[in-house]
């Protein structure tokens, strides 16, 4: 129970140190999934609105967590400690809403985009000569999950008869078979395959967004950025790998603690946080002194649905970098990702239709 | 290469388009044998109409700076330029210097310009002939 308590509190500051932290990593360029000209990148409206937006966060943030405490203390019920991570989230996209609407009302009524040259910029060497897929990166997930198949079968004559199913937690026993024993390591074959398949989706299909004022800069930082994000996303993989793995020599030892879900979370959360700190220090472009094109990014808000969910259908890309947060974002309105989201789904139900309906 | 398009511009989009290949095949930041994206996928990355793309690089084609092939995709060619090309461009150059004599620039900044242009070029641009 404790042991729910601290993950849950651990998840939440992680989330709203997050949204704290969101203002001053995200591009200047989009303030709240805005595009807004280089001028406007100062405005006292985007001053006032991150400095509001903080405000509601913090006091958002608080309010939610109070809530949730006493709820728990009055009912005991476990399941609403996860609940209040996605109720700080629900707050957290609220608190990014209103600060995204004041400032697209400020940008229409001054009408900012009046003037400005409209421009786009592409860097043909990232289609000519893409970003090299960091292989060696998938090594150490591919390894565990190899080793743990191989452990498995060693260990299987020796394995007790009724095994403990571990769901992240040690929630049931099931006789000893082939799909019981090695029930982690589909899920860990399932999830190598999901994840790289994300990383391949990134590097080979998605669209840079350059900043067409500073061209050269802008195409530089985001081939670093592409492959600094698969490589850390691959590391979370590994870091999921080793906890299935872990969680699976739990069950095959038949050692029942009540550590166990630690064995699962605490790599997951890890990774998490590395992956995080890691693309939220290299989330912005850097200065490097380019000279100004005189262009501007061309206004693009009306194929950001309620300022955060990119919906294009003009737009081949599977994914684009993310406004407003670190990392890439699906783009919604290709018929592609739309049907890879409806596989995802059935797969997902066959799945757990077949192990809880069994 | 980065190429960058001024949707304000009079000019129209496949222009800029062809003259920024040109420009990079001069500045040498293109050569023989660079491939250039399939022009689905330049239209794609640059949000335009794949047919812009497609003027563009037939353009070039007639020209004979640009090889198109569906199996290598776009490749740079360089042709030397035979004596229609020479007078066409005399013709547009002409055209270029009135302008500027026109607006009263003096010869010598005129002149200075055409060199340092040339010279930013210097890499790729073939010795004359004694």
């Amino acid at each position: 129970m404790t042991l729910a308590i601290a993950l849950s509190s651990a998840l939440s500051t992680l989330v709203l140190v997050l949204a704290l932290v969101l203002p001053s990593i995200a591009s200047p360029a989009v303030p709240f999934g805005v595009r807004v000209p280089a001028r406007h990148e100062g405005d006292p409206v985007v001053t006032r609105q991150t400095r509001l937006y903080r405000w509601r966060v913090l006091v958002g943030g608080i309010a939610a967590a109070g809530l949730v405490v006493v709820l728990y203390a009055v009912t005991g019920v476990t399941l609403l400690l996860p609940l209040s991570v996605l109720l700080l989230v629900g707050v957290w996209y609220g608190c990014f809403f209103l600060a995204n609407h004041g400032i697209r009302a400020a940008k229409a009524a001054g009408g900012w985009f009046e003037g400005v040259r409209p421009g786009v910029a592409v860097d043909t060497g990232l289609r000519t000569d893409p970003p090299r897929f960091p292989w060696l990166w998938l090594a150490p997930a591919l390894i565990i999950t190899l080793a743990t198949v191989v452990i498995g079968v060693l260990l299987y004559p020796s394995m007790p008869d009724i095994l403990v199913v571990h769901r992240g937690i040690p929630d049931r026993t099931a006789v000893k078979s082939v799909a019981t024993a090695f029930s982690l390591v589909f899920v860990q074959l399932g999830v190598t395959a999901l994840l790289t398949g994300i990383a391949a989706a990134i590097v080979f299909g998605s669209r840079p967004d350059i900043d067409p004022a500073h061209p050269a800069t802008s195409a530089r930082w985001h081939r670093r950025y592409l492959t600094l994000g698969v490589t850390v996303l691959l590391g979370l993989l590994a870091l999921i790998d080793l906890g299935m793995l872990g969680s699976s020599l739990l069950m095959w030892t038949g050692t029942v603690t009540s550590w166990a879900p630690l064995v699962v979370v605490v790599p997951i959360l890890v990774g998490v946080v590395i992956a995080v700190v890691v693309l939220a220090r290299n989330n912005r472009e850097p200065d490097e002194g380019e000279p100004d094109t005189g262009l501007t990014h061309r206004e693009d808000d009306k194929y950001w649905r309620g300022g955060m969910f990119y919906v294009n259908s003009d737009d081949h890309a599977l994914f684009v970098a993310r406004r407003f947060g670190v990392g890439w974002t699906l783009n919604f309105g290709n018929p592609r990702v739309l049907m890879l989201l409806a596989g995802l789904v059935a797969l997902l139900a066959l799945v757990i239709t077949l192990r809880f309906g069994g | 290469m980065i190429i960058n398009v001024d949707l304000g511009s009079e000019v129209p989009i496949y222009q800029q388009l062809r003259d920024r290949i040109v420009e990079a095949i001069a500045g040498g930041v293109l050569s023989e044998g660079s491939s250039l994206p399939s022009t689905r996928v330049l239209a794609a990355d640059f949000g335009i109409n794949f047919h812009t793309v497609n003027k563009a690089y037939d353009l070039l084609r007639r020209e004979g700076l640009l090889q198109l092939n569906r199996k290598a995709g776009a490749v740079v060619t360089v042709t030397p330029g035979d004596p229609a090309f020479r007078a066409d461009w005399t013709a547009r150059a002409r055209t270029l210097l009135a302008e500027a004599v026109a607006r009263g620039v003096p010869a010598g900044e005129v002149l200075t310009t055409c060199r340092s242009v040339l010279e930013s070029f210097a890499t790729t641009q073939p010795q004359d002939m004694p």
